[in-house]
């Protein structure tokens, strides 16, 4: 395949990308223009490829689709349900008949395919609302003959500002015919810009453009994206990862050895800060936002929704979130799986949300964004919720778990199970879903790329899934752990505690059964993997110190016993010669910081040597709040009572010297950070300690909105979860209550807290602030 | 086990373990690490001798001690990188001497006397005015063959 070639496959690739994605929102905004015409530009971009290229089917097909497009884009026609199943059918037929040039290098043949396509473009074109497949009665190859005069020079204005392709405004009723007699001339027309290049080509433009109706696109914008970027081969930009991680460990050496030198310090630390500048670029380099995932789905959404009689409504949020672009492959399977279950088992039918009180169109919510070293991916519906009862027994009915365990297991055990294999709770076996294949594989997958999917479902209300994924499989957080003077890494994402056993302890706080040792960790039993044991390496003694990594891999818990934790890092992953992956407690090896290498540990593997069965998490992670009413609160003592802050807003507690806090007319005011914060003096403690410069007191540090602001409190005295109550409040600057530990307790009102008098007037006196 | 003599004069660079010289064709060798930190593997195939790193990637090296049933070297050992048609690997050695122009003439298959293990490895010798300088052929010490001729 010839580089041209290759190019229009990509080009048309990403053409057809967006095609699909502004055909899903036409439909919810039929009339949008800007939409038709990203459509239109997708479709015109491959029609005037493949005249020069020699792909007689493409070019047919797209101009059937585009001569439709005209007559949409100029407003005779309106983007119905049917003329979008139409186009979306002919986007099909291009993306068959690119893979086919891109596996065999030729169109293939399928003619009559064709004609059926061009013949259904093109009643539509007539108005005929009928979405049937019609036989073409007029032979599109005529239609596209004169186009193969089309040159180079028409590639370089692929913009709708070149509509002398449609059909002119007076025919509408008639596309074969006039498609034919108006591409002669625009043939003709558009043959000079070829000779004098692309520089020719926007004057040329111009004239076609005010021949039709006005089109709302910047010929400008269009082609400036695609200069100023450049597509790369992966492979390249991998090796040039490693480089950079080379190039890190070198600069470190370098560092090491010059330390002693005063006039190698600021080399030194330029040296540094390029080095972290370059790793960071290289790294962005292979970023690209989810939306590349997510432009499939309001079409996957579409069909399925349609093919199971139901109407789901499709929101995406965060699209621009980034993520490694190997990452973002693996991802994309176990997405479409999640929204399949979603709309099959979790979207009701429209019939039922109405007995049910909910709006008859069920919403598949997709949302991406970052939380840390991790991007989290949640499909949350707002269906039926699955039910906790009905897993149990499906799950004893097909055997995954003796029925005496599945009664003691508590509801977050009992949804752990979904992600079993051959497990579905579905009744039926629909085309969909349903095979009880899917959940395992949701989790395999995202496993195997070290991020996790975590579940929550509320009967009657939805389930939301959620996957985390870490933001590159080349770069991941780990701690580095010692065992028997060796370093060894375990990946941040399956760790979830650690606990240190100084020497006395280590005796009489892990216990055996038979040969299983077991450390009671809140009350429950832990397995211990000794790591030195598992490795075969010299034993420890007995009475050593030690730390226990508790790590939570596949739904499996357990307590690593390692001799010394060193720091957490982010490490470069390397891969192992197959010899050692074979070995399979390492999932590779890394160079860390210093220059000593260390294995990475694989902690699901590790887990399934040992053999655990299911075991619940040992700690229950945090829970949205917002879904069940449940919100967390910091308890705190103030001189009027007890008060609760939401614990999302606080920022954080301080123990704040009298003297940092003054007063701007009637407020007190505190310097934090370089910032100055309002502060609400509910303890009421702040005259009393006026006199005594040294007097400290406890700052509560809350976000209010885009500001943040400080309350003295006497004590803080508890975190705790409280139902928030919706009535009105009591005096002062409470504004509601709610019940903490059977207590009805005052919110604190943050927006009631006055702002900085003294923002304002810093805006217009430098006094002010130096007053301040 | 004729590829020597494929060229008449080849380079080969030479190498020690334990009392033995043994040459390697120097179109194979990548690379030469003095003295490398390196990081041993625990479970590992017994022919591993650790870990090494090699501009960025992780190489797993093969101990020629180790293959021989030699004792553990004293001092820290020398990595040569050595290219085999399945990529790259490290190989310890006690320490590496010179490049030596051999020739095709001077080689002579291994002896039937020799131990069978030996004989998988070696791919005879070259008769130097002074000694004798073992062939090693680095397809045969690729740690994936190793895997599968030698299981442990």
């Amino acid at each position: 395949m010839d580089d041209l070639t290759r190019e229009f496959l990509l080009e048309s690739q990403e053409g057809l990308d967006r095609m699909e994605r502004c055909l899903t929102d036409l439909e919810t905004r039929p009339g949008d223009t800007e939409l038709l015409a990203e459509i239109f530009r997708a479709v015109h971009t491959i029609k005037g490829t493949t005249g020069f290229l020699g792909f007689s089917r493409l070019e047919s097909l797209s101009h059937a689709g585009e001569n439709l497009l005209g007559l949409l884009r100029e407003g005779q026609l309106a983007a119905s349900p049917a003329i979008i199943s139409g186009l979306l059918a002919l986007m099909d037929a291009l993306r068959a008949i690119l893979r086919s040039i891109e596996s065999t290098g030729v169109e293939g043949k399928n003619q009559t395919d064709d004609n059926v396509m061009v013949g259904r473009l093109e009643a539509l074109q007539r108005g005929q609302a009928s979405a049937e497949p019609v036989m073409a009665a007029a032979a599109p190859a005529k239609a596209g003959k004169p186009r193969k005069t089309r040159t180079a020079g028409q590639r370089a204005r692929r913009t709708p500002g070149s509509p002398s392709c449609s059909p002119p405004l007076a025919e509408p009723a008639e596309a074969g015919p006039p498609a034919n007699i108006e591409a002669a001339p625009c043939a003709a027309r558009e043959h000079s810009p070829s000779v004098a290049g692309r520089a020719a080509a926007p004057s040329i433009s111009e004239r076609p453009r005010t021949l039709s109706t006005p089109s709302p696109e910047s010929p400008a914008a269009a082609s400036g994206t695609s200069d100023s970027t450049l597509r790369v081969d992966v492979e390249l930009l991998n090796r040039m990862m490693n480089l950079v991680g080379e190039l890190v460990l070198t600069r470190n050496q370098i560092l090491q050895a010059t330390s002693a030198d005063t006039s190698f310090s600021p080399l030194g630390r330029r040296l540094d800060m390029v080095t972290a500048d370059l790793r960071e670029s290289v790294m962005k380099a292979r970023m690209q936002p989810v939306s590349h995932v997510f432009s499939r789905f309001p079409r996957l959404v579409r069909d399925i929704a349609l093919a199971l009689d139901k109407r789901v409504r499709l929101e995406m949020e965060g699209q621009e979130t980034e993520l490694d672009k190997s990452l973002l492959e693996a991802i994309r399977d176990p997405l479409t799986h999640s929204i399949r279950n979603a709309i099959d088992h979790g979207i009701e039918k429209p019939e039922v949300r109405l007995a049910g009180g909910k709006p008859a169109e069920g919403l598949v919510r997709l949302r991406a964004c970052h939380e840390g070293s991790h991007v989290i991916v949640e499909v949350h519906d707002d269906g039926a919720g699955m039910s906790i009862e009905k897993i149990r027994q499906k799950a004893v009915a097909r055997q995954l778990v003796p029925q005496h365990r599945a009664e003691q297991m508590n509801e977050r055990e009992l949804l752990q199970l979904i992600f079993l294999p051959g497990f579905s709770t579905a009744d039926a076996v629909t085309s969909v879903s349903g095979r009880g294949v899917g959940m395992d594989v949701v989790r395999t997958n995202v496993e195997k790329i070290g991020g996790k999917v975590e579940v929550e479902s509320f009967a009657g209300k939805g389930t939301i899934l959620r996957l985390r994924i870490p933001l590159t499989l080349a770069i991941i957080p780990a701690l580095i752990v010692e065992s028997r003077g060796q370093n060894f890494a375990v990946p941040q994402a399956s760790l979830t505690e650690l606990v240190h056993l100084s020497a006395g302890e280590t005796d009489s706080r892990i216990e055996w059964l038979e040969n299983a040792a077991l450390y009671r960790l809140r009350g429950r039993l832990l397995p211990l993997i000794f790591l030195d044991r598992l490795l075969q390496q010299s034993p420890r003694e007995r009475a050593a110190p030690c730390d226990i990594a508790i790590l939570n891999a596949e739904g499996r818990c357990f307590g690593l016993v390692v001799d010394g934790l060193a720091d957490p890092e982010e490490i470069v992953v390397k891969p192992l010669a197959a010899v050692l992956r074979a070995i399979g407690f390492y999932a590779g090896a890394t160079i860390l910081g210093n220059g000593e290498m260390a294995l990475i540990l694989n902690p699901g593997a590790i887990a399934q040597n040992a053999g655990f069965s299911l075991s619940p998490k040992a700690d229950e992670g945090p829970r949205e709040a917002s879904h069940t009413g449940q919100h967390d609160f910091l308890l705190v003592a103030t001189a009027h009572g007890r008060a609760a802050l939401p614990l999302a807003t606080v920022v954080r507690i301080e123990r704040i010297p009298r003297s940092r806090i003054e007063h701007a007319g009637p407020c007190p005011v505190l310097r934090f950070e370089d910032e100055l914060l309002p502060l609400d003096d509910s303890a009421a403690e702040l005259p009393g300690l006026a006199d005594d410069p040294d007097a400290q007191t406890t700052v509560v540090i809350c976000r209010d909105g885009d500001r943040q602001v400080g309350l003295t409190v006497t004590q803080v005295l508890d975190v705790t979860g409280g139902r928030q109550l919706e009535q009105a409040g009591t005096g002062g600057i409470a504004d509601g209550i709610t019940l903490l530990d059977e207590r009805v307790t005052s919110i604190v009102s943050l927006a009631a807290i006055p702002s900085l008098p003294c923002v304002e007037a810093r805006a217009f006196s430098g006094l002010a602030e130096q007053h301040l | 086990m004729n590829h020597a003599h494929d060229k008449p004069v080849q380079e080969v660079c030479s190498v020690q373990v334990g009392d033995t010289q043994y040459g390697i064709p120097i179109t194979h060798v990548l690379e030469i690490l003095g003295k490398p930190a390196t990081q041993p593997v625990p479970l590992a195939p017994y022919f591993v001798g650790g870990l090494v790193h090699y501009r960025g990637e992780v190489l797993t090296a093969v101990s020629l001690r180790r293959l021989l049933g030699i004792e553990a070297a004293k001092t820290p050992e020398d990595v040569l990188v050595v290219e085999s048609p399945d990529g790259f690997f490290g190989l310890f050695v006690d320490a590496v001497g010179e490049v030596l122009h051999v020739s095709a003439a001077e080689h002579e298959p291994n002896p039937a006397t020799l131990e069978s293990r030996r004989q998988a490895l070696f791919d005879g010798a070259w008769k130097l005015k002074d000694r004798l300088l073992v062939r090693l052929d680095p397809e045969r010490l690729d740690p994936m063959r190793l895997a599968a001729a030698f299981p442990a």
